[in-house]
């Protein structure tokens, strides 16, 4: 189906036969614009390029010689246009194909050693940009969707409002119970300490009419003690601690 | 004696703390032992001052009558409720918090509708391999080079490069 394109001209024989081994490497036509809509985004590029061989000749060349003349035939072919050339001079050999033959021995000889380098930087500067595009790209949806959790975040804070109100209602309702209470306190030390005072007061007048009429007596007692009566009891008691005394060695 | 009894409604600290943000904690802390500082002269506060022992006064104090006059004001006496100016306050500000927030809210779902809307267009976009400049100028408009302000290249300014 891919190669009936490439082989319009071949005659009703070769058509008939089944179709060249595809040799799996061969390249089938991109099927654009088949349909009425183009296709966007354009399909990516194949990995490679079309096969080729020593270079220059396309694999779809060899494939088409392939069933009359076999393998060789290509080469053949090259080999004999080369001679006829050469020997009928429609290509004449002059200092001009010296030239050729150095300059593409050293092109051939550059491209040969150094062409997987090359091509290996070249990608690296295209995966490069492609990386920091694919960065900036992952960047931008993460801080998307930071953002994103963030004002949920907000919302879900600005729901616990009430707590704050509640906390301010408890405030003042806590401030005016403890005023409440303090003032019946106040009321009730007040009377308290005045009826205290009066108690007090008749405690301490009580006892100084006491201790004062206590000393009045005593005093007017040692005053009513006449020399004489001094005299009298001072001997008394010496007549009672001799007693005493001659009792207590009888203890003894 | 009715507006007393007010009942505490019980806040729980924890969740309200997890709620506040950084710039506001200040504000919080300050709050919360303003109401740690009540919550104890509260406590210390017994609920009914003592009652006053009139018997014994009446057997002791010599003063006729006085003990007796002491009861009489004492008991009719009525000590007043401290009144309540600040709860409306606090219910008008709770409202107007209210709309605010829901203000807020809807402003909020709007700026998430526009970040998902993009991290939408950012999620569909064609893989980079395969744009071409177009492409990369239809989904980053900021991108396109604009070419008449500045007609010569490199199409910006010198110091963008």
């Amino acid at each position: 189906r891919a190669l009936c394109p490439l082989v319009p001209s071949a005659p009703a024989a070769l058509r008939a036969l089944p179709p060249p081994v595809a040799v799996g490497v061969l390249h089938t036509t991109r099927p654009l614009h088949t349909t009425q809509q183009s296709l966007a985004p354009v399909p990516p590029l194949p990995e490679k390029g079309g096969e080729v061989r020593h270079g220059l000749i396309p694999e779809e060349f060899f494939q088409f010689l392939y069933p009359k003349t076999g393998v060789t035939g290509p080469y053949m072919l090259g080999t004999g246009l080369l001679l006829y050339f050469l020997s009928k001079e429609i290509y004449v050999v002059n200092h001009e194909t010296a030239a050729a033959a150095c300059i593409l021995g050293v092109i051939i000889y550059g491209i040969k050693k150094f062409g997987a380098d090359v091509a290996a930087f070249a990608d690296k500067l295209n995966e490069e940009k492609l990386a920091s595009a694919r960065a900036m790209k992952s960047e931008s949806i993460e801080t998307l969707q930071k953002a994103i959790e963030e004002e949920k975040k907000e919302q879900w804070r600005a729901e616990g409002r009430s707590y704050l109100f509640d906390a301010k209602r408890n405030n003042i309702a806590m401030l005016l119970e403890a005023n409440y209470r303090e003032r019946l306190l106040m009321v009730y030390t007040e009377v308290k300490k005045r009826l205290d005072y009066q108690v007090a007061m008749q405690n301490l007048k009580r006892q100084k009419e006491q201790d004062h009429m206590i000393q009045w007596v005593e005093k007017s007692v040692i005053q009513s003690i006449t020399p004489q009566q001094q005299k009298e009891s001072i001997a008394k008691c010496i007549l009672d601690l001799k007693a005493l005394s001659k009792s207590a060695h009888a203890a003894v | 004696m009715a507006g007393r009894k007010a009942a505490l409604k019980a806040v729980d600290w924890a969740a309200f703390a997890e709620r506040v943000p950084a710039n506001q904690r200040a504000m919080f802390n300050a709050l919360k032992t303003r109401n740690d500082a009540l919550t104890a002269r509260l406590a210390a506060l017994p609920e009914k001052p003592p009652t006053i022992d009139w018997a014994f006064y009446k057997a002791n104090v010599a003063k006729a009558g006085m003990v007796d006059e002491f009861q009489k004001k004492f008991s009719a006496l009525k000590v007043p409720e401290p009144v309540d100016t600040q709860t409306a306050k606090i219910d008008a500000q709770e409202k107007e918090a209210a709309k605010s927030t829901a203000e807020y809210i809807q402003a909020s779902k709007a700026r998430i509708a526009e970040y998902e809307q993009q991290l939408q267009k950012l999620k569909n976009m064609i893989p980079f391999e395969q744009m071409t400049y177009e492409d990369l100028y239809d989904a980053f408009p900021e991108s396109k080079l604009n070419k008449e302000k500045y007609p010569y290249w490199p199409h910006k300014p010198i110091a963008d490069l």
